[in-house]
């Protein structure tokens, strides 16, 4: 987690943007309103029973002791038991209740940022950072869980006992709260230097463990290119300059602690000795009873602790805004290739039109113009040209993973930008140039493409390209644990097991981006087998690296600098002697002797 | 150290003063209606007020101050020893587990240090004020006091019992993160087979799984939070009830009762965090241990006593029976030996290409040679002097070598070139990137040798990084150069430009280069066969492909690996990488 704990502008949180936040905080709490309030209610009935106690004191030594009336002093022993014990158990329901509250919010929270992430397309995914998208639904997920685990309930209470005890001790001797307040400038002056100070500091420290912990890791990961150069005590110098920085970050935050805790402290045992010595007088002068001053020594520290209390919380609250704010961003990202209301179901069996295509990134750069291409039901067609010349993207509009700037891709006549997703992916399958493994067994991995799937069906569509062979015969066969995202197995491996998943997709229509990556000779030979029995039967776009896959289409689109430059079968491109049979030339002489 | 604990023990005197200076004000003052007396007593307890406060700062100051110079003196420790480690620890040593002793272990020591002058403060307090208590009335005091101890041992068992749950917390999230990862590192699978439920129904358990661990931490804390707070109640109710009958019957005064109550309050933090220093402290010996451990490994490959320098020479290396094994045992438990009476004569200012199949131990010897490992029998020499007794840093630094997996450093472009030499200049930068064909793609860049790389910077393809690792080697102009598979993810159309380049570099100067290509192969004065970690055969290239039937094997088993190579610079259906090289393709 380390690597995302750097800061930026975004973990400042300013006025405006803490109140949309807060709005749209509220906004998704309101459901819970009712819980809320138990919480708020709990926690207030909380807060009085603490003060009771002190009450209780007063009580006791006013009308008890100095009236010399040893019933008062029972009766108020037993209230304050039956008062604790009662404050014992909404305390116990209290925990649990903001716990459970503040729980439901994230797990709410969680899901709703996958699912969008799932929803947002391929523009975004190109766009944003993978670090960084992670880091939504981690850290600034994460900072929020540290509120909600500890804070929250910090927070409902401090700010409850700070309200109520005023309104408490107000009630019972409105001149002795006036001189509490005289103490409160300050410390409130404080406090708010204190917030500021902090923040900034707070943000240092963040920002210097963060990089401290990248240049341990890169220390450790990068150790034998360290020592091949020699390089060990600059390299040293260098990381104890960088835990130099973050061990003064640290200093700095604790001296703005250092500072700000004895202020309050000074202010809250000032105001004891002001309570005492005045209204010491005031009892002298019979404008106050004794039991009233005892009151107040004993609840002083409601006053001023919560101010501290509060203060220390207010770097959690404000991370954990700008985490919010973050995840809300996300919230809002719109989907770039939306479902259009109203959407139908694609058909089966249907060519595939691209008409009159054009296509530029977000940044203007143009990568394919005016492009033009039928491609049959049933019909198997190779991509090829030069890096860059536009190929993959042809390949991802007619999959949807971006729409058209200009023209329209259609299938069956429908322009893909008005059927529904979901049918589009049941007769539509991309298989990409590096088989990709999720954690979990073989089986799972494969069954991603039709969860409803049985270990049967699993087993027969492998069959089907015959690759099952190759996993079943594993100790634990097509359960095999994949670790690591499957480091353990080979790129052909791999490669299998996404031509499986595309073999239990059994799509109509295929979009295969030839393998590339080193594959084993033994397995090469089985991954062609298998594209090769996959295509049986289907309308298949291949992107095309090898000579010999072109060789084997129904015919070949050349793509070089945006344009479809030649469309044919293999051997009537070669003879044609123009971009083909360059490429064709340029491929041969960049093989091995 | 000293320091903080003499400020922890004034401040506890101070705080405890207070409270009997508030006895002192209310039986002196107001109960004797001693206006005087009154002010006398409160303006002592302003003063010792602000004393306890100033103190109250200044003894966190320096608790921390002192736990975070060991936390980073540790630190710095653990990096450096780290970094002179031999390669076999680091073979293998999980990178994570040893984050982890830098990160949070030495936050638990942290954790646990701060809290040593703060504990000896509370102890002495809590001390003060019960020998305080018994002095006033020991009867009382025994009431009042006897159920605070409790508070100890509850925060004590609610520490340990909270512990397991956060530990919980922090192992569930991270398999949530794992499949967020996942799912944006795959999204094209994801949109390629519209899995996209399918993986929410995923997330939806892991997030179903912190919630229960978070739900079982908030349950621990509603059991030990109210406990804590219910105990001191006890010692107030016992004071609240047989300290007023006490004042009624005149044994006691009301300053005292009133100073009773004070102390209870006063006690509760000093007990809660006497019993959090326990809990801490298990944990905190845990890590010490663990840091413990690294930090006596000691370094296998140093110095030999008296270590001679390196003599002037033009790099001529000899290899005389050399016999080595890695740690890995075979299925009766002995080593398997990687180079057996491996022999080998490089003339200074020549160049010889080892070739073999995979283990056949030829990446080894270029890790021999540098001192990585130790060999197990025989000898290496450079010009004409043990390996073993040169002194390691020139030894080191008069080889250059490029790894056949690239690791730069998150760092600018001209930083990591001149990563041997960090004084070089500007212009030996650029000749070095330009002789390892790296400088057209550099310039190409937007902020050119100043753009940074790695985790926050630019991604480069594997061809261009592997471009300035070559670049990085040398620059430092070292006597002798390994190349181990250095080209390997350099496009076979660009390849030609670094051949040419490379040449330049390996004239006259000693160069081992690992390769499986023929091309690469060629630029060698001379050829090794390696077979079963020994010399099979030797000559140029022609003179191995008509003699050596298992030289023609081998380069026939590296042959169909190499089309595949080619694309590690290449545009996939994932989208354009960064920079990438105009490869041709059909």
């Amino acid at each position: 987690m380390w690597m995302g704990a750097g800061v930026d502008e975004a973990d400042k949180l300013d006025r405006a943007a803490a109140q949309r936040v807060l709005r749209r905080t509220y906004q998704l709490l309101r459901p819970h309103r009712r819980r809320m309030a138990v919480a708020v209610l709990l926690a207030a009935t909380f807060t009085l029973s603490t003060l009771a106690g002190p009450l209780l004191v007063r009580t006791g030594i006013d009308d008890g002791i100095k009236e010399g009336d040893r019933g008062v002093i029972d009766r108020v022993v037993v209230l304050y038991i039956v008062i604790a014990l009662l404050s014992y158990v909404v305390y116990r329901f209290q925990v649990v209740a903001i716990s459970r509250l503040g729980e439901d919010f994230l797990r709410e929270l969680r899901l709703r940022s996958f699912a969008h992430l799932q929803r947002l397309s391929m523009p975004f995914y190109d766009r944003e950072k993978a670090g960084v998208v992670v880091s939504r639904m981690t850290s600034d997920i994460d900072s929020l869980s540290e509120l909600v685990q500890m804070g929250l309930l910090m927070f409902v209470s401090n700010a409850l006992l700070l309200g109520i005890s005023v309104v408490v001790l107000g009630l019972v001797s409105p001149q002795l709260l006036v001189l509490c307040c005289l103490a409160l400038p300050p410390v409130i002056v404080a406090s708010r230097k204190f917030q500021r100070d902090s923040n900034t500091a707070y943000l240092d420290v963040r920002d210097g463990i963060g990089a401290t912990l990248s240049h341990l890791q890169e220390g450790i990961s990068g150790v034998r290119v360290v020592q091949a150069f020699a390089r060990e005590d600059v390299e040293s110098d260098r990381f104890e300059r960088r835990n130099r920085g973050l061990y003064d970050a640290h200093m700095r935050s604790v001296r703005i602690s250092a500072w700000y805790l004895p202020v309050v402290d000074i202010a809250g045992t000032a105001t004891t000795a002001l309570v005492v010595g005045l209204g010491g007088w005031w009892v002298h002068q019979g404008d106050l009873t004794i039991g009233t001053v005892t009151f107040f020594v004993l609840t002083l520290s409601n006053l001023f602790e919560p101010i501290q209390q509060l203060s220390q919380l207010f770097n959690m609250v404000q991370s954990a805004g700008a985490g919010l704010k973050k995840v809300y961003g996300l919230l809002d990202t719109e989907v770039d290739v939306p479902e259009r209301p109203g959407a139908v179901d694609l058909p089966a069996g249907a060519d595939i039109v691209v008409d009159g295509v054009s296509f530029a990134y977000a940044d203007g750069t143009r990568v394919l113009h005016d492009v033009d291409l039928t491609i049959a039901a049933g019909e198997r067609l190779a991509l090829v040209g030069p890096t860059g010349a536009g190929k993959s993207t042809l390949a991802k509009l007619v999959a949807r993973f971006y729409d058209p700037t200009d023209g329209r891709v259609t299938i069956g006549g429908l322009d893909l930008r008005d059927v529904t997703h979901e049918s589009l992916r049941r007769t539509l399958a991309v298989v990409p140039q590096e088989g990709f493994l999720f954690n979990g067994t073989i089986i799972d991995n494969i069954r991603l493409a039709r969860p409803e799937a049985s270990d049967d069906d699993v087993a027969a569509a492998m069959a089907s390209i015959g690759v099952l062979d190759r996993f079943a015969d594993l100790p634990d066969g097509l359960h095999t644990e994949v670790r690591e995202r499957g480091s353990r197995f080979s790129a052909g491996e791999k490669q299998l097991v996404s031509l499986g998943r595309a073999a239990l997709a059994a799509p109509d229509i295929l979009v295969l981006d030839e393998a590339t990556s080193s594959l084993d000779p033994g397995t090469e030979a089985v991954v062609e087998e298998a594209m090769e029995r996959l295509a049986e039967g289907r309308t298949t776009i291949v992107i095309a690296h090898r000579l010999t896959t072109a060789a084997r289409a129904d015919r070949v689109a050349v793509v070089a600098g945006g344009r479809l430059v030649e469309v044919g079968r293999h051997d009537e491109l070669v003879a044609r002697d123009g971009h083909y049979a360059a490429l064709f030339a340029a491929w041969a002489g960049s093989q091995p002797a | 150290m000293a320091a903080g604990v003499a400020t922890g023990l004034c401040w506890s005197l101070s705080k405890v003063s207070i409270g009997l200076l508030l006895r002192q004000a209310v039986d002196e003052g107001i109960e004797a209606d001693d206006t005087d007396a009154l002010l006398r007593w409160t303006v002592a307890i302003a003063i010792v007020g602000v004393v306890a406060g100033v103190l109250t700062g200044l003894r966190r100051y320096l608790a921390f101050r002192e736990a975070r110079l060991v936390e980073k003196r540790l630190r710095d420790r653990l990096f450096a020893h780290v970094q002179r480690l031999h390669f076999s620890f680091h073979d293998q040593a999980q990178a994570g587990d040893l984050m982890s002793r830098g990160n949070t272990d030495l936050q638990h020591l942290q954790n646990f240090v701060v809290l040593i002058p703060l504990t000896i403060a509370n102890l002495m307090t809590v001390i003060g004020v019960t020998v305080i208590l018994v002095a006033i009335d020991p009867f009382l005091a025994v009431l009042a006091l006897g159920a605070l101890p409790l508070i100890n041992v509850v925060a004590k068992r609610f520490g340990s019992r909270l512990f397991p749950s956060v530990m919980g917390i922090q192992r569930e999230s991270a398999e949530l993160a794992a499949v967020v990862e996942e799912a944006v590192a795959g999204v094209r699978v994801v949109k390629g087979f519209g899995a996209e439920r399918t993986l929410e129904a995923r997330l939806a358990s892991e997030a179903d799984d912190v919630y229960r661990e978070s739900m079982d931490a908030a349950r621990t804390r509603a059991a030990y939070l109210p406990a804590l707070q219910l105990l001191p109640n006890v010692g107030l109710i016992t004071v609240l009830g047989v300290g007023g009958h006490r004042v009624l019957d005149g044994t006691l005064s009301l300053g005292s009762l009133v100073a009773f109550n004070f102390y209870v309050i006063l006690l509760i933090w000093p007990l809660r965090m006497l019993g959090m220093i326990i809990a801490n402290g298990q944990r905190a010996s845990a890590a010490a241990q663990r840091v413990a451990q690294v930090l006596s490994t000691d370094p296998v490959i140093v110095d030999a006593p008296h270590a001679v320098s390196l003599p002037s020479g033009n790099g001529a290396l000899d290899f005389d029976a050399v016999e080595f094994a890695y740690g890995h045992d075979d299925a009766d438990g002995r080593p398997v030996p990687v180079l057996h009476g491996f022999d080998l004569h490089v003339p200074g200012g020549t160049s010889v290409a080892l070739v073999g199949a995979t283990g056949c131990g030829k990446s080894t010897i270029g890790r021999l040679l540098p001192r990585f490992y130790d060999t197990d029998g025989g000898q290496i020499r450079i010009d004409g002097v043990a390996v073993e007794t040169l002194r390691l840093g020139e030894l080191r630094r008069a080889i250059g070598i490029v790894f056949e997996e690239t690791f730069l450093f998150s760092d600018s472009i001209a930083a990591n070139i001149a990563f041997a030499d960090p004084d070089a200049s500007m212009a030996e930068i650029e000749r070095a990137a330009r002789l390892a064909g790296a400088h057209e793609f550099i310039e190409q860049l937007e902020h050119g040798y100043d753009s940074v790389i790695g985790e926050r910077g630019y991604s480069l393809s594997g061809g261009q990084r592997q471009r300035i690792a070559i670049a990085r080697a040398v620059l430092a102009d070292p006597r002798v150069l390994i190349l181990d598979d250095a080209t390997s993810s350099v496009d076979p159309t660009k390849e030609h430009e670094i051949r040419d380049a490379l040449a330049e570099v390996m004239d006259g100067r000693t160069t081992i280069v690992i390769a499986h290509r023929p091309a690469t192969i060629a630029l060698a004065d001379r050829v090794v066969l390696l077979d079963d970690g020994r010399v099979l055969a030797e000559g140029t290239h022609e003179e191995l492909l008509v003699s050596s039937e298992r030289y023609r094997e081998v380069l026939a088993a590296a042959d169909d690996d190499d089309d595949a190579d080619a694309d590690a610079d290449d545009e996939t259906l994932a989208g354009p990488a960064v920079g990438a090289d105009e490869g041709v393709e059909v």
